[in-house]
């Protein structure tokens, strides 16, 4: 957006710049949360990701777990639970 | 996508699934969370009307994406 | 009147400004006010607070409003300086837990902050709280409810199209504030309801679709024009909706007198219409007139679904039904204003607004 300096800005740029989390090679032995943000028709696509996670790989544990609502962001406790006990997370269905 | 990118910067791989109607807004919602890089799995709108079955098929469709989202491979 | 306007000479730096400003993507597409420094400092001045003072970060962006970037953007809206401790108090309201602002701004739904202006400030700045009420003319309402939604875009990020997917949005997303017409209430105001005392000056946030009108010539008792309200609010979001929460019902001075003067309080109104607005589970099943109904989870926790009659209400509870009076005193005719209430979603948050000594 070009700015103007005869006038104030009307608009705030607060972000700082995040981090992107190093991947592992595969998904053998790690801890896979299913996040389900509630939204209708999201477990279904989890149930058959849980599926292909069995049949496909080889996590050490699949974890499902589920926002209260898909309208906020997931509340800070289930947040440091999922950081806790997973070592990868699958959200899904924002539609 | 406030979820996912709170993942990412704490060190957890995220792979975040939504429809193909909303790859902008989450690309901008990321943006403005200071994650220009963060990237989506898209699967084809529209959701809501979609049978059980329709919603697997779907699944399968991006496993190959979610697993290259998450791992090094 | 002369038939042509002089020509001035030189070039016009106000349209200038606003060709200026549109092209910076920082207005609704009305022209605004041009936010100098100036105009900025006299808003700031007004306020009672300092420039750089944060009054909330404001979701989902979560940009910070400070009073200098609020001000910005009342200058811009078309504010008087006196309006700006009504523009912090609605920030404070939408940018609570409760409000869900980050939901509202980014839902696919239809859903805009209203604003409900309550207390001695309405007359001190000549809000409006009668006739037209939801439309044009004033320049509190005009100016307030435009300024807080230049904030949700300008510092929250609520850009439509971008990150605000509202399929069809609708007007109220330009400005949607009005004053209840407390002075026509025989009940206690809304703010009264929720608390505060009949002397303080409030604004309330809540996130709603657009006014849908209710027409009632004829009742003369409570229970026929409020048979008639809850038929009304029997479709709204669609006719099997159900587990809904704060949704307003603004009711004109005519409608209230008619309920008022049969003896009903606002409690009883409120149990009436939650009451009439249940169904039998039978009747809200899927595929059966029309293809919405109960979620599959809920349908399945009751036996026969296809013969079950147990009741299921439309609203969570009656206390979500929200009771106003607004608008002008001639006119059968209130107005049902469906909310965006999913549950953990949008609630009718009320802020006091500080007036500076």
């Amino acid at each position: 957006m070009p700015r103007d300096d005869r006038y104030l800005d009307p608009t705030d740029s607060v972000a700082v710049p995040r981090k992107t989390a190093q991947r592992p090679a595969s998904l053998d032995g790690k801890v896979v949360t299913l996040l389900d943000i509630s939204k209708a028709k999201g477990d279904h696509l989890l149930d058959r990701i849980e599926e292909l996670l069995r049949e496909r790989a080889k996590p050490k544990a699949i974890l499902r777990r589920r926002k209260p609502t898909f309208a906020r962001p997931a509340p800070d406790d289930l947040r440091q639970q999922i950081l806790r006990e997973s070592d990868v997370v699958v959200e899904a269905l924002a539609d | 996508m406030h979820d996912g990118v709170f993942f990412e910067d704490q060190g957890l791989p995220t792979a975040t699934v939504i429809s193909s109607e909303f790859v902008k807004a989450a690309r901008a919602q990321a943006e403005a969370l200071g994650a220009r890089e963060y990237q989506t799995v898209v699967v084809p709108h529209p959701i809501q009307p979609l049978l059980r079955e329709e919603v697997r098929v779907l699944a399968d469709k991006v496993w190959d994406e979610i697993l290259a989202r998450l791992t090094t491979r | 009147m002369p038939r042509t306007t002089k020509r001035s000479g030189g070039p016009d730096s106000q349209a200038d400004a606003i060709e200026d400003l549109y092209a910076w993507g920082v207005t609704d597409g009305l022209p605004v006010v041009p936010p100098t420094l100036r105009r900025v400092e006299k808003a700031i001045a007004a306020s009672g607070g300092a420039a750089d003072d944060l009054i909330a970060l404001v979701p989902p962006n979560y940009g910070r409003a400070t009073v200098e970037k609020i001000a910005v953007n009342a200058v811009m809206a078309g504010c008087r300086p006196e309006y700006m401790p009504v523009v912090i108090a609605g920030v404070e309201a939408m940018c609570e837990e409760a409000f869900d602002l980050h939901g509202v701004s980014a839902t696919t739904n239809f859903s805009s902050p209203l604003f409900i202006i309550n207390g001695p400030v309405r007359k001190a700045l000549d809000v409006n709280c009668g006739t037209g009420v939801f439309g044009p003319g004033w320049r509190a309402n005009a100016t307030i409810g435009r300024a807080l939604r230049l904030i949700a875009v300008n510092l929250g990020g609520a850009r439509p199209g971008v990150i605000s997917m509202s399929t069809m949005g609708h007007p109220g997303r330009y400005t949607y504030c009005i004053g209840e017409n407390e002075e026509e209430n025989p009940w206690e105001p809304l703010h009264v309801e929720h608390g505060f005392a009949p002397s303080d000056s409030t604004v309330a946030a809540f996130a709603g679709d657009a006014p849908q009108g209710v027409y009632d010539h004829r009742s003369r008792t409570a229970e026929d024009l409020l048979t008639t309200i809850a038929r009304s609010l029997e479709v709204i979001w669609h006719h099997k909706a159900t587990a809904l929460g704060d949704t307003v019902i603004v009711l004109s001075p005519e409608h209230a007198r008619t309920i008022a003067g049969d003896g009903w309080s606002k409690a009883e109104i409120q149990r009436f219409l939650w009451e009439r607005l249940r169904k039998p589970v039978k009747d809200l099943l899927p595929g059966k007139d029309g293809g919405e109904g109960l979620p599959e989870h809920v349908v399945a926790r009751f036996p026969n679904p296809e013969r079950n009659e147990t009741l299921i209400p439309k609203f969570r509870a009656p206390e979500h039904l929200k009771i106003l009076v607004a608008g002008g005193t001639a006119g059968r005719f209130s107005a049902v204003i469906p909310g965006w209430t999913f549950p953990n979603g949008s609630n009718l948050v009320i802020k006091t607004i500080h007036i500076r000594a």
